[in-house]
């Protein structure tokens, strides 16, 4: 479904990624691990379109997207939820999650949507009139998911989702991801919680400065060495 | 002294519509662009002549004119955003600076060169119908302009709340790669922002140019006290701007009426600083604050 050839981003002279290969297959959850400054925000932007990458190629569904334009990658069915989530805080809940649907055309269509991310987060249907800066960070991090959800994503990139949330948070939040990739989209995940993630995923990519070290089946990462010393604290 | 009291109060609420339309463009610019315009002014300066132009010279209706120069001032802050704001967008703020100031000074002297560095009058259908009430007259024109201020913040307010390009454009002042991660097109929404803003400075200075009189400078004074209303509104915050125009407004014409037009300037810039020692972050900054 998604596939990077030697993609490669620079920041000015800094090299965030030094041409990585990567694969994610449609029904899929990955995960990206690695400490920070090791690329894997900048993955998910080159994807996205946020940052032009310097060199490489991304495909999606077939058709290269590489350099594309922002608006055109949500439209062709990428939604990324970012790091920190990045919600409009002096906006209320439903219009947050209004401008998820901001490129859809069938925005008559939309309660199907707004039915399912209030089932996986009933408190923002309770919410829906207040400010989103008013949430509390667990909040915050449910309506950046759902506002994700409201493109009617085919693939999903979210990144660092547990950041900063109470451990039984975590687990529901993680719970929430996996009953979203059950529902058919395929997921990218960026998680400071190695364990956590491994848990989840089928596969992940274990990123060091800018290039992919290691790759396989989760459960084969979670019994790799080196995976248990630098990432899993073992 | 009631009398004198109302008429004040009149002049103030002129003097604060005109303040607003012009730091509503100010403010939407710098909150969705990040640019500082200096050129602002003129863009007011310049609605003001193409008003003169469509009314005096072509004979138009003054309403009529007034829709005219919006719709010309429009244009031209398209082409401001797409040959001078676009470019600057990911420049250092110093580069900015220079380059809106720039506009400026070249604005201002092509008029100077266009149309004299003398001062013209603008006289309106308007100018000399009075309404009397409790012993005072008041000319039409500056009801007119209260009036009209009052109907474009409504629209304005309408647009922003509850259209889906307000939303888009809030989304882009509140947060611009989030913006773009939901598919908005921020440079539609900057041209659109440059639009209005230039719109509105251009109402204004074609509803009180027949009050006062229209010159090539006319944008370098009203700059000024339009900056102070901004920052006292808090930068990009278009509600405090409406709000601190009127109390400026007042305040000003309240000096000038009861104590002497020589302290009308003063009392803004007194405000504006002791605003800035005690609340900087402006009368109406955003307390919301964005959880990391």
């Amino acid at each position: 479904m998604l596939k990077l050839s030697n993609l490669a981003v620079h920041y000015g002279r800094i090299k965030a990624l030094k041409g990585i290969d990567m694969e994610v297959a449609a029904g899929e959850i990955v995960t990206l691990i690695g400490a920070n400054g090791a690329g894997k925000t900048t993955t998910l932007r080159a994807i996205s379109g946020l940052v032009r990458p310097a060199g490489g190629t991304v495909e999606f569904e077939g058709r290269t997207v590489t350099g594309l334009d922002a608006r055109e990658i949500v439209k062709s069915g990428i939604s990324h939820c970012p790091e920190g989530r990045q919600i409009f805080p002096r906006m209320t809940v439903a219009e947050n999650l209004e401008l998820g649907a901001y490129t859809r055309k069938d925005k008559h269509n939309l309660d199907a949507e707004y039915q399912r991310v209030f089932e996986y987060f009933p408190i923002l249907a309770e919410r829906r009139r207040q400010l989103a800066g008013t949430l509390s960070g667990g909040e915050q991090q449910m309506l950046a998911i759902g506002r994700a959800l409201m493109a009617k994503p085919k693939l999903l990139l979210l990144d660092e989702p547990s950041l900063g949330l109470a451990p039984f948070l975590v687990e529901k939040i993680f719970e929430i991801i996996r009953a979203i990739n059950r529902q058919g989209v395929t997921i990218m995940l960026i998680e400071q919680n190695a364990y956590q993630a491994l848990g989840i995923a089928h596969r992940g990519y274990v990123l060091e400065t800018g290039s992919v070290v290691l790759s396989g089946p989760a459960h084969e990462l979670r019994h790799n060495d080196h995976v248990r010393k630098a990432y899993l604290g073992e | 002294m009631l009398q004198e009291f109302i008429q004040q109060i009149v002049n103030g609420l002129v003097l604060g519509s005109t303040y607003t339309l012009i730091a509503l463009g100010l403010t939407m610019i710098y909150g969705i662009l990040g640019i500082v315009n200096w050129a602002h002014g003129e863009l007011y300066m310049l609605g003001a002549f193409a008003g003169l132009y469509l009314a005096v010279v072509l004979k138009l209706p003054f309403i009529v004119a007034l829709l005219g120069a919006m719709i010309i001032l429009a244009v031209c802050g398209m082409l401001l955003e797409r040959l001078v704001f676009r470019p600057l967008r990911q420049a250092p703020e110093l580069n900015m600076i220079i380059g809106t100031l720039g506009i400026s000074i070249f604005l201002m002297n092509t008029a100077i060169v266009l149309f004299s560095p003398n001062p013209l009058s603008f006289p309106t259908e308007y100018s000399n119908e009075y309404l009397s009430f409790l012993g005072i007259a008041i000319t039409m024109q500056r009801l007119l302009v209260f009036f009209i201020t009052v109907v474009l913040i409504a629209l304005l307010n309408y647009l922003i709340k509850y259209t889906e390009l307000g939303k888009a454009m809030r989304a882009c002042e509140q947060n611009p790669d989030a913006a773009r991660l939901m598919g908005i097109d921020i440079n539609r929404i900057s041209l659109v922002t440059c639009a209005i803003g230039a719109a509105l400075a251009a109402a204004a200075g074609v509803l009180v140019g027949p009050i006062f009189l229209v010159s090539p400078q006319m944008g370098l004074l009203a700059i000024a006290k339009v900056f102070a209303v901004v920052i006292l509104g808090g930068m990009g915050n278009v509600e405090g701007a409406i709000w601190s125009a009127f109390i400026l407004g007042l305040a000003e014409s309240l000096t000038a009426g009861f104590f002497s037009s020589d302290y009308k300037d003063i009392i803004t810039f007194f405000i504006l600083i002791a605003v800035l020692i005690f609340r900087p972050q402006g009368l109406f900054g955003n307390n919301v604050i964005e959880k990391v």
